[in-house]
């Protein structure tokens, strides 16, 4: 698993104010997590590379958005535990 | 007396949408003609293959399927946010129609409101 300085867990859709916000708080040393209504920015994928954002795969099932990233970049619960216990922060947008 | 009900918020992260879904089949299901239109992030609504079952929830894409059988007149989507959230008409459930919002549309009804 990737080592991370900062994991962005963001729960917020793309016309909230706040995921513009956390979007250009991504350090490049960081992770960008999306969960709940925040994996709607699956449909305007954020500019940051790959290997370091991620969508929770329930949540994307529950939107109908599995097919629009890359199963690499899917994480289930246990991964996003795992994720979140080997960032060194973890900041909840 | 007809009645638009609009809801601009996503399926799943908050229960406002729920319950204007669950308003305008109250409205329906006492003969008042009632659609429903989805702007914004709300257009993910109408999105076809939703499985919400690994959040527990049960899925909305099935009970909006099933709105023109209790009377909800029409499911109507607003082209300019299904273009932001990279929706094509074949993309939404089947009946769901693509239209713009605006005063023509908001103008052939006699109550707008809002979810949430």
């Amino acid at each position: 698993m990737i080592k991370l300085k900062t994991l962005h867990l963001l729960n917020k859709p793309p016309e909230h104010s706040r995921q513009a916000l956390c979007l250009s708080a991504v350090g490049p040393e960081d992770g960008l997590l999306l969960i709940e209504n925040g994996v709607l920015a699956v449909t305007q994928p954020p500019q940051i590379a790959a290997e370091r954002w991620f969508a929770l795969g329930p949540d994307l099932e529950a939107r109908g958005l599995t097919g629009l990233i890359s199963e690499d970049q899917v994480l289930s619960f246990e991964g996003m535990v795992e994720l979140t216990a080997s960032a060194e922060n973890v900041i909840s947008w | 007396m007809s009645t638009l009900i609009v809801i601009d918020q996503p399926p799943y992260g908050s229960w406002e949408g729920r319950e204007a879904l669950d308003m305008a089949f109250s409205l329906a299901a006492f003969d008042q003609p009632v659609s429903l239109l989805f702007c914004g992030a709300g257009v993910n609504w109408l999105r076809q293959g939703q499985d919400a079952a690994r959040v527990q929830q049960k899925s909305v894409e099935r009970n909006l399927a099933a709105a023109p059988i209790f009377g909800v007149e029409a499911l109507l989507a607003d082209g300019q946010a299904c273009l932001r959230y990279g929706l094509a008409a074949t993309d939404l459930i089947e009946q769901a129609s693509i239209t713009d919002f605006g005063p023509e549309l908001t103008g052939r009804f006699d109550h707008v409101a809002f979810a949430g």
